[in-house]
């Protein structure tokens, strides 16, 4: 029986006036202290004592974590402390990302989304986040300040395993980047959850594709799984199949199947390993069947 | 233990409170300021019973650290009726037959109070997303998605 | 606008007034137990918890607690020797010597703070010595099975309960009627099938809190979350050695019961710690994962059922053996295993039964009431399969339920003969609202569609001399004030209390008011909030009140105007005289009388009138074989049906259409009977299609709403259609029986009904979550 705390237990709130600030304190309170965003998931973590952490550092307004800034030709900017509803409802994010945009839809609730932010779901880095995916597959690079000031941090290698990435006591997150999508790129995110709205995923699976003449199909795409590894999964057996050769449905069938192969889901309350697998490949070959319905013409 | 000293508005009125860091905005509306329509059912973000307009959207109070509050604007389900005159969704949710306990009442009405508020005809599903976060046992929902119609026909008829 | 202000609503009883309740739970100014503020002298309760199903309390170490800056103390169960129960009296406030459950309580926290409680029990250490665990019912009731309760032979209990002493077993309820072995070669189809109906929670969207506070005189007062303030009062007063009349309950508004807040729960915690700490309010209230992990629950069964029929269809024969997942302890448990014993059948007329309903000690959580109080569970089997009989024999589902449901007149299998019911209306309505026999084509080529139907039956299920009271005040402002003992929960019973009352004196609905909050000091007794038996059962002591005092005023009218009462009335708030034409407002005179005639002095005073009712004509049923003239009050029986499609890329059911009907007797309040139905149903689609405790090794897996899911506003289907139907209840008032449990009951079964018309498939353990859907279509070779 794991029975949590009824409110929070004692924690102090940070407010630094600068990333130098913030940082330091993180850097010098590791395993302690936090960077706290929307903090849905820091308050229900550390309410059911998964954290034990004891300051949060609210990096909120500080520099470049504020606003959505889309530039022409380059690409689009996310604050870390930017919440989900405000990402969905931009109209650069809507014109330029609308799979961003679908995958954001799908996270809990609407008054949940008004405090969850992207970055923040990044950081978490849970198997089983949403829009994690999408930000993948778009090229998303993370903007981390951290003792030895900025860095980037390209999301293809980002994550370690639930809850771990590159991300080391003092780095915050202040914004994340997406390259512009390729021309013509058509994306979906199909999330299954035990009722309609507001669960967690048993499988998400985001996928991505686009007209590419170097590849052997003339298509490139990429599929990204959540909730069906250890960490959020690129399905890249089946990316190349699609890419290999010309597509019909029984390759994406295929890459489906292939898909289905790649993950190494668990059993547990959401659902069996066996489930998932078969949930995968249906799932995939949804999304495929859509996006290609799209771009072939 | 850090206490902190904020200034917020709440229901139209500035309010000066000390905070502990760990006190929820919840809890400081229920334990602090005496507004205790505002409902403890999860404290996990997930129900919903807690929700209230921060700086004029819907948010689970139980997911916002009081502290975080500072200069914010927050309107709770006894600020939602205006001048002594109800909110029209206070109006149809009762003639509509949307409440039977009342525990999720206050939330419900605060979702679709920001849903109103950012798209003024929204369709059923919409309706339907909207509240999908506030969990009620006693209704089965459809007299509350109607409320919320009615209300947004009333306010806007046009559509 | 349509909100009407000021409005007279005359003979209100049948029609769909507003209710009495909503302005403060609109406006947020309804005060729920946790918004009582009881100032800085208040310590907060947290309470320490088993972590194992079955273990022995080695010692018990609180010195560290004690410790703590700001704890007050703590009480453990070598501070409480008493017994506590419902019904069979087999458990003790805190864990004495053994812990039976994951949660239960074994000491208790008193401190300024919630946080600091929090911390203390984390200080108080607590050895074990694990048992055996007993984790199946079935496995339970088998001799050789470690027994939980060693005692049972020497609890105290009712004269209608029967445990078996030696074994697991806390109740045995039997029916034998006619000869079962005999029938069976008769038959031209025999259906024989298990069914295993999973643990569920209540889920009020109001956690469990209750404050007690003890004086320095003894007195007690608790507030409290709760449907049962006067049983709370009888069983705390008797098992704290308090005497009743100094024990005093206050039920403020309730954020949701469905059962879990009947009976006592959690309330004997901060009674036991006020004892210890007179003068401080103590407070407890659950966290929504105690809520999951400790509280009382709808029990899970494992049904076996054989029935058959001639080849007619005619049913002729029915077995039925139960098991009770009753828990730990036996709070509700031993009466739901009766109450699902003597209905056994479902609303079917059936001339040879053989039932053998068992409730079985395990170390899961504690079983409880649950709205439908085990006819939900019972139905999932039997409907189910009745389904497959009709089946089996080639008929329709809705002309085998039409030919073989429950009439007027009936010998139902306790002997009891059962009254007029609507049944055969509700199937009908039920099967025209859905188009039955209609086969529409399904949205997409990716899924399957079916319709299925299902009956319910269920009757108040209460000791036999449940009772209500009622007052009926006559205010000088011409308005009355209804005193009741009775909860309103959300289901409306404040407003169809007002109706009656209004509807009986003659005044407007708008001029009545239920007083609230019930307070034991103050309210009429009423033994529980439960049952479905409100409407029926006070709203027979408010009409037998409002009719004590409209006699009253009549009389002291009659006399002053020198006419017989027979020739007066009260219509519209005035008494009026068929002879003379005359009228005269209730106004004032209903408190300050009449003067006599020629003004030599005064008649009347004050108007009161008081009303109780109890059933006195339910008999007992003899132990072996379940027989007896009158089981039960009566029955409220009912029909629905679901059309439902089955995505096969995924297992997910879609509810497309639902429609549902009872027989309520008669609708005192339509619109809030047609919000019992939608809210019912709903509450038993969300159980069909996703909820479930996931038990493992005694801890529950799923302890929060990320892990049980329940029904959102997305998951129900926007099309409910709801019929009443009207056969009067000889004996409810203006013919009103209960309704707020039913639209429960059979809704697992309808769902499952239409899966099997739509695949082929059965799947008789709920809920049919799309995960158990998809891979039964897998197994079968219905999908790739």
């Amino acid at each position: 029986m794991h029975n949590p705390h009824p409110g929070l237990p004692e924690i102090d709130y940070i407010k630094p006036a600068t990333l130098e600030e913030a940082s330091r304190f993180l850097a010098s309170h590791a395993g302690e202290a936090r960077p706290f965003m929307g903090g849905t998931d820091c308050i229900v973590r550390i309410r059911d004592g998964v954290w034990k952490t004891k300051y949060l550092v609210d990096v909120k307004g500080l520099d470049g974590t504020d606003g959505i800034r889309f530039e022409a030709g380059k690409g689009l900017t996310i604050g870390a402390a930017v919440p989900m509803n405000k990402v969905a409802a931009h109209p650069d994010v809507q014109k330029h990302y609308p799979v961003l945009v679908e995958a954001c839809h799908w996270v809990a609730s609407y008054q949940l989304r008004s405090r969850a932010t992207i970055v923040g779901n990044i950081c978490n880095a849970s198997p089983a986040g949403d829009t994690i995916g999408a930000c993948m597959l778009l090229g998303g690079v993370l903007r981390v300040f951290g003792p030895d000031g900025m860095r980037d941090e390209p999301l293809n290698g980002f994550f370690k395993g639930p809850g771990k990435t590159n991300l080391k006591p003092g780095d915050i997150a202040t914004a994340l980047f997406l390259p512009l999508p390729p021309a013509g790129s058509v994306g979906r995110y199909i999330k299954l959850g035990r009722n309609r709205l507001g669960d967690l995923a048993i499988v998400g699976v985001t996928a991505l594709g686009y007209p590419d003449a170097s590849a052997a199909s003339g298509f490139r795409f990429g599929i990204a799984l959540a909730s069906v590894a250890p960490v959020p999964l690129r399905a890249s057996k089946a990316e190349e199949i699609l890419a290999g050769k010309a597509i019909d449905e029984g390759v994406i069938a295929e890459a489906a199947q292939a898909a289905m192969d790649a993950c190494t889901p668990i059993d547990d309350t959401r659902g069996s390993a066996r489930y998932r697998k078969l949930m995968v490949r249906n799932l995939t070959r949804s999304a495929l069947v859509d996006i290609w319905t799209k771009i072939r013409k | 233990m850090s206490f902190h000293r904020i200034t917020l508005t709440i229901n139209h009125t500035l309010y000066q409170v000390d905070i502990p860091g760990h006190l929820t905005l919840l809890q400081m509306l229920r334990e602090k300021v005496g507004l205790t329509g505002t409902k403890n059912g999860c404290a996990s973000g997930e129900c919903g019973a807690c929700t209230v307009l921060l700086n004029g959207d819907a948010v689970n109070s139980c997911m916002v650290l009081a502290a975080e509050c500072d200069g914010a604007d927050v309107v709770t389900i006894e600020g939602l009726a205006q001048d002594g005159e109800m909110d029209s969704l206070q109006k149809f949710i009762i003639e509509e037959g949307g409440v039977q306990c009342g525990f999720c009442t206050p939330g419900i009405l605060m979702s679709a109070r920001a849903l109103l508020n950012r798209n003024p005809h929204p369709t059923e599903f919409e309706i339907r997303e909207a509240i999908s976060g506030n969990l009620c046992r006693c209704t089965g929902y459809n007299r509350i998605v109607a409320a919320i119609s009615k209300a947004a026909q009333y306010e806007h008829p046009a559509a | 606008m349509a909100v009407v202000e000021k409005q007279k609503t005359n003979n209100p009883v049948g029609k769909s007034v507003p209710r009495n309740d909503v302005l403060e739970k609109v406006t947020g100014t309804a005060i729920y137990t946790d918004d009582i503020q009881f100032g800085p002298g208040l310590l907060h309760c947290r309470v320490v918890r088993s972590p194992y199903p079955h273990a022995l309390i080695k010692k018990i170490d609180v010195s560290k607690a004690l410790k703590l800056p700001g704890v007050k103390g703590v009480v453990t169960g070598d501070d409480f020797d008493e017994y506590i129960g419902l019904y069979l009296k087999d458990r003790h406030l805190f864990a004495r010597g053994k812990v039976r459950f994951v949660g239960e309580p074994v000491a208790a926290v008193a401190a300024t703070t919630e946080e600091i409680a929090e911390a203390a029990v984390e200080l108080v250490e607590v050895e074990y010595e694990e048992l055996e665990p007993v984790l199946d019912p079935e496995f339970g009731a088998q001799p050789g099975a470690p027994l939980i309760h060693p005692d049972l032979g020497s609890y105290e209990r009712p004269n209608f309960i029967f445990p078996v002493a030696g074994t697991n077993i806390s109740n045995h309820f039997k029916i034998r009627k006619g000869d079962t072995e005999a029938a069976w070669p008769q038959c031209a189809a025999i259906v024989e099938h298990t069914f295993r109906v999973p643990h569920v929670q209540h889920v009020p969207i109001e956690p469990h809190v209750a404050v007690a506070k003890m004086e320095e005189n003894g007195q007690m007062t608790l507030w409290a979350s709760t449907q049962s303030p006067f049983a709370q009062r009888a069983l705390l007063a008797k098992t704290l050695h308090i005497p009743e009349s100094d024990f005093r309950v206050i039920a403020p508004t309730i954020g949701g019961g469905f059962g879990c807040k009947a009976g006592v729960t959690m309330e004997s915690i901060p009674c036991a710690v006020a004892m210890k700490f007179k003068g401080h309010p103590i407070k407890l209230r659950l966290t929504r994962e105690e809520e999951f992990y400790t509280n009382f629950v709808r029990q899970g069964l494992v049904i076996h059922l054989k029935v058959g029929c001639d080849k007619d269809g005619n049913l002729l024969a029915f077995e039925n053996r139960m098991y009770w997942d009753g828990g730990a302890y036996t709070e509700y448990g031993v009466n739901v295993t009766r109450a699902g014993g003597y209905s056994s059948t479902g609303p079917y007329d059936i001339p040879n039964v053989k039932t053998d309903s068992m409730c079985v000690y395990t170390n899961h959580p504690v079983g409880g009431a649950y709205r439908g109080f085990g006819m939900a569970e019972l139905h999932t089997g039997v409907d189910q399969v009745m389904d497959m009989l009709a089946e089996k024999i080639g008929m329709d589902p809705v002309e085998f339920h039409k030919r073989n449901c429950v009439q007027g007149g009936d010998v139902l299998a306790t002997g009891m003969v059962i009254h007029d019911v609507g049944i055969k209306e509700c199937i009908d309505k039920v099967a025209q609202a859905l188009d039955w026999g209609v086969k529409e084509p399904p949205s997409s080529p990716n899924k399957l569609r079916g319709k299925g139907i299902a009956l319910a039956w269920k009757a108040p299920a209460m000791p036999p001399n449940a009772g209500s009271s009622a007052l009926v005040k006559m205010n000088a402002d011409g308005t009355v004030t209804v005193s009741v003992g009775g909860q309103e929960i959300g289901q409306g019973t404040f407003t169809a209390m007002a109706q009656i009352a209004a509807e009986t004196l003659g005044v407007p609905y708008e001029s009545v008011k239920v007083s609230g909050p019930i307070d034991t000091r103050y309210s009429p007794y009423e033994w529980q909030t439960v049952a479905s038996r409100l409407t029926w059962s006070m709203g027979n002591a408010v009409r037998n009140a409002a009719l004590d005092a409209k006699k009253k005023v009549l009389d002291m009218v009659a006399e002053a105007w020198n006419e017989d009462p027979k020739d007066l009335d009260i219509k519209d708030g005035y008494v009026i005289s068929y002879k003379t034409e005359e009228s005269i407002s209730i106004k004032d005179i209903v408190v300050y009388g009449l003067p006599k005639p020629n003004d030599q002095g005064w008649i009347g005073g004050p108007v009161v009138g008081a009303g109780s009712f109890m059933p006195t004509y339910v008999t007992g049923l003899d132990a072996e074989t379940g027989q007896g003239d009158r089981a039960v009050v009566h029955y409220t029986t009912g029909a629905e049906g679901v059309e439902i499609e089955v995505d096969k890329e995924t297992g997910r059911i879609t509810i497309l259409r639902a429609a549902c009907s009872f027989d309520v007797g008669k609708a005192i309040n339509p619109a809030l009977v047609k919000q019992q139905m939608e809210g019912g149903f709903v509450q038993g689609l969300s159980s069909a299609l996703f909820e479930g405790m996931q038990l493992v090794g005694g801890v529950t897996r799923n302890p929060s709403f990320v892990d049980y899911r329940i029904a959102t506003a997305a998951d129900v289907p926007p099309e409910i259609d709801t019929f009443i139907v009207e056969h009067a209840q000889d004996d409810g008032p203006f013919g009103a029986r209960g309704i707020g449990e039913h639209p429960l009951v059979p809704s697992i079964a309808a769902v499952a009904a239409a899966l099997h018309d739509a695949t082929g498939l059965r799947i008789t353990n709920p809920p049919f979550s799309a995960e158990k859907v998809y891979l039964a279509l897998l197994d079968a070779g219905l999908v790739e």
